[in-house]
């Protein structure tokens, strides 16, 4: 075992365990908190495949932005924390029962899956091919993009467009034609505090 | 050495391709001149609306009308571009990632006439409720051009960002009015719910691109060309079965087939559909109920007819078992519903079982069946839907939107003619004989009886029967029910009742000539088979 499966089962064992806290958090602040971890978790295992800009972005956007705003978000909304346990029981066990059943499933198939190169018998086997050789030795940026901009114009455009409804949208149902419920920040009341 | 030699050379092939197709690529634009042409007008609207509607000098005019109509003017031009875009033979293009065949161009018009017509029908419903910013119609028409789009998807990233388009527009549609508690409820429990399924169908994705390196349905039809519909099940015959473990690749359709469902309200994944028809406002359910169906059974028949064909037979159990079983409660949980909304979501559940029930059958003619079973199915949505909002009770409390059974009663002393329409399209609904929705549902049952699935077909047929009880009911209502006084309805537009009056005498027209249908619905279904 090198370094790099070390490396990467201790990133994704945290980003599992955190993902799973996340739910089972009661706190909404700790459950924020642990979602960067998770984000930053999966960063780590992006840079371990060696691609930096996908990295870099979700680093950037998911934990510099989103979850930044959720925390300031949860700050605003004086939240109660209300337990939820007795809806944890009532749901319990028929829930986490074909929970365990599609998970212990899922693994199977995983692991009988990844066990063994299933190639390997047949004719179908790859023979050995330098790779090194045959890539263009560009940067993960570079590579982005010109796949975007040449195979992937269409899609990149609707990606857009769902980005504009998301505007539209919270422009429709934050704006209110009436002014009183706005709450704003009167500077004379808070210097004169 | 010699393999290697071969591989090099067909790599260069396939180099020059690409650079042949990079070339290609800018005659490409012209296929999809419609979209380009919609987003355009689209973008044009928000400018346009956005500079008149906070424009003081103007005195801040309400122009949520001229919009509609603006937006109608924008589907007749689409309409044409894509009656005119008109190709004999399946093109593919952007990288084989929208494709373009006679299924594309027949959904597309259908969606077209069926937005036109609910936009016509939603109008004075609009005008009531006092929704007066424009935005609302632009939402309508962003929610279109992403159906027009899963239409042409031939990808699962396109499918993905055009089912994306449709749904954030839709859960704007159903938390549109602000001020209704019922409104934001339903929006937020939709938003919730379709995240939900929009992630369940990036994970299958995700799975399936792991398992075969491309999102193409194109490639992956290429890439299982040994399989055909049975040979997984006997494994000793074919020699590929046995060298390639497929089993991740199933999980990635398992997780797929539940976030379509999930969007179709079929019945494991049904229960929200009921409460979002009555909480938003009538003007989306009626695009929530009549419109996005037929987009998505095309991705549905893109995905196992065209491209991953070989492995239906996996997947027919799991079709049959969640048809019969929408069938089943859209006919029994519509017996108890009081209001018109959700008892036409249960009766939609169950019609969308009945297409499912034909699409499992995995044949050609299943598929046919299918396409004129959604495209009757949205013709007497759009009649119904349409009587339901134009309809309008003459009362103090114009703001209600939700009409109990009880609102109906005795419309025929008070408007004669909309209820025999209205009790005309119910009984196509049942599949009463002399109207087209008793050929269609006739034919359903035949071709799941030629599949020899004769079990699911005798449930189905119950079933019918039992659901025939509640639309009945409503007809009683209009007829028989023993009141004093009916109620007093505001007069009906002219262009309303244009449009009610052409749904009307298509079903007639196409019970005496089914050609019409059986031609159109026969050109949709002549995909490009693997086989």
């Amino acid at each position: 075992m090198n370094l790099d499966m070390i490396l990467f089962y201790f990133f994704s064992s945290i980003l599992l365990l955190s993902s799973l806290l996340i739910i089972i958090e009661i706190n909404t602040i700790y459950s924020i908190l642990l979602l960067v971890l998770s984000f930053v978790m999966a960063t780590s295992l992006l840079f371990l495949l060696e691609s930096e800009f996908m990295a870099l972005i979700f680093i950037i956007i998911y934990v510099g932005a989103i979850s930044v705003l959720f925390l300031f978000v949860i700050i605003m909304l004086n939240v109660k924390i209300t337990s939820s346990i007795k809806d944890t029981l009532k749901y319990f066990p028929i829930g986490n029962f074909l929970g365990l059943v599609f998970l212990i499933e899922i693994l199977l198939i995983i692991f009988e899956n990844y066990k063994t190169n299933s190639y390997t018998n047949s004719f179908l086997f790859n023979f050995n091919i330098n790779w090194f050789y045959k890539l263009d030795s560009i940067t993960d940026l570079k590579a982005l993009g010109q796949i975007l901009y040449t195979h992937y114009v269409p899609q990149f455009l609707i990606a857009g467009i769902v980005l504009l409804i998301a505007v539209v949208g919270a422009v429709v149902l934050t704006l209110s034609p009436k002014k009183v419920y706005i709450k704003t920040q009167d500077t004379f009341r808070q210097v004169s505090r | 050495m010699l393999i290697y030699e071969i591989f090099k050379n067909y790599e260069m092939l396939f180099f020059d391709a690409t650079i042949k197709e990079s070339i290609m690529s800018l005659n490409e634009v012209s296929i999809i001149f419609p979209e380009i042409f919609f987003v355009l007008s689209i973008l044009f609207l928000i400018l346009h609306g956005a500079l008149l509607c906070t424009n003081k000098s103007k005195n801040y005019p309400l122009i949520q009308n001229s919009i509609l109509n603006l937006g109608i003017l924008i589907l007749i031009f689409t309409f044409i571009l894509v009656c005119n875009n008109l190709i004999l033979l399946k093109y593919s293009f952007f990288n084989s990632t929208i494709i373009m065949d006679n299924l594309t161009i027949s959904s597309k018009q259908c969606i077209l006439i069926a937005s036109i017509i609910c936009l016509l029908a939603i109008q004075e419903y609009l005008n009531d409720q006092k929704i007066n910013s424009f935005e609302y119609i632009l939402l309508i028409l962003f929610a279109i051009f992403g159906l027009i789009l899963l239409c042409s998807a031939n990808d699962l990233i396109t499918a993905y960002l055009a089912i994306e388009v449709q749904s954030l527009s839709f859960y704007l549609l159903a938390a549109y009015k602000k001020n209704s508690v019922f409104s934001t409820e339903s929006g937020l429990k939709y938003f919730v719910l379709g995240a939900f399924s929009s992630s369940m169908f990036l994970l299958g994705s995700s799975l399936i691109y792991g398992t075969t390196g491309t999102t193409n349905f194109e490639d992956c039809k290429d890439l299982f060309f040994y399989a055909y519909p049975g040979s997984f099940l006997i494994e000793d015959c074919n020699e590929f079965s046995q060298i390639l473990n497929l089993n991740l690749l199933q999980f990635g359709f398992l997780f797929l087939l539940i976030s379509l469902f999930f969007k179709l309200a079929l019945a494991p994944f049904h229960i929200w559909s009921p409460d979002i028809y009555e909480g938003s406002l009538t003007s989306s359910t009626i695009f929530f109920a009549i419109v996005p169906k037929l987009s998505l059974f095309i991705l549905l028949v893109r995905f196992f007819q065209c491209s991953f064909y070989g492995f239906i037979d996996n997947w027919r159990y799991c079709f049959v078992i969640v048809a019969v079983l929408s069938i089943i409660v859209g006919s029994f949980a519509g017996l108890e519903q009081r209001k018109i909304k959700s008892l036409l979501a249960y009766s939609s559940i169950s019609h969308m079982g009945y297409s499912l029930l034909a699409f499992s059958t995995g044949t050609l003619e299943g598929i046919q069946v299918l396409f004129s079973y959604l495209l009757i199915y949205i013709l007497s949505g759009l009649c119904i839907w349409s009587i339901f909002l134009t309809l309008r009770l003459k009362n103090n409390y114009l703001q209600k939107g939700n009409k109990d059974l009880s609102d109906f009663v005795l419309l025929v002393k008070s408007n004669s003619v909309m209820a025999i329409f209205f009790s005309t399209v119910l009984l196509s609904l049942a599949g009463f004989p002399p109207l087209i929705g008793f050929y269609v549902k006739l034919n359903i049952f035949l071709s799941v009886i030629e599949s020899t699935m004769f079990f699911s077909a005798t449930i189905s047929i119950i079933c019918s029967v039992i659901s025939t009880f509640y639309y009945i009911r409503i007809i009683k209502v209009l007829y028989f029910e023993k009141g004093l006084v009916g109620n007093l309805y505001h007069p009906i537009k002219y262009k309303n009742a244009l449009t009610i009056g052409f749904c009307f005498f298509l079903f007639i027209i196409l019970f005496l000539n089914p050609n019409i249908l059986y031609f159109y619905s026969y050109k949709m279904c002549l995909i490009e088979y693997p086989l």
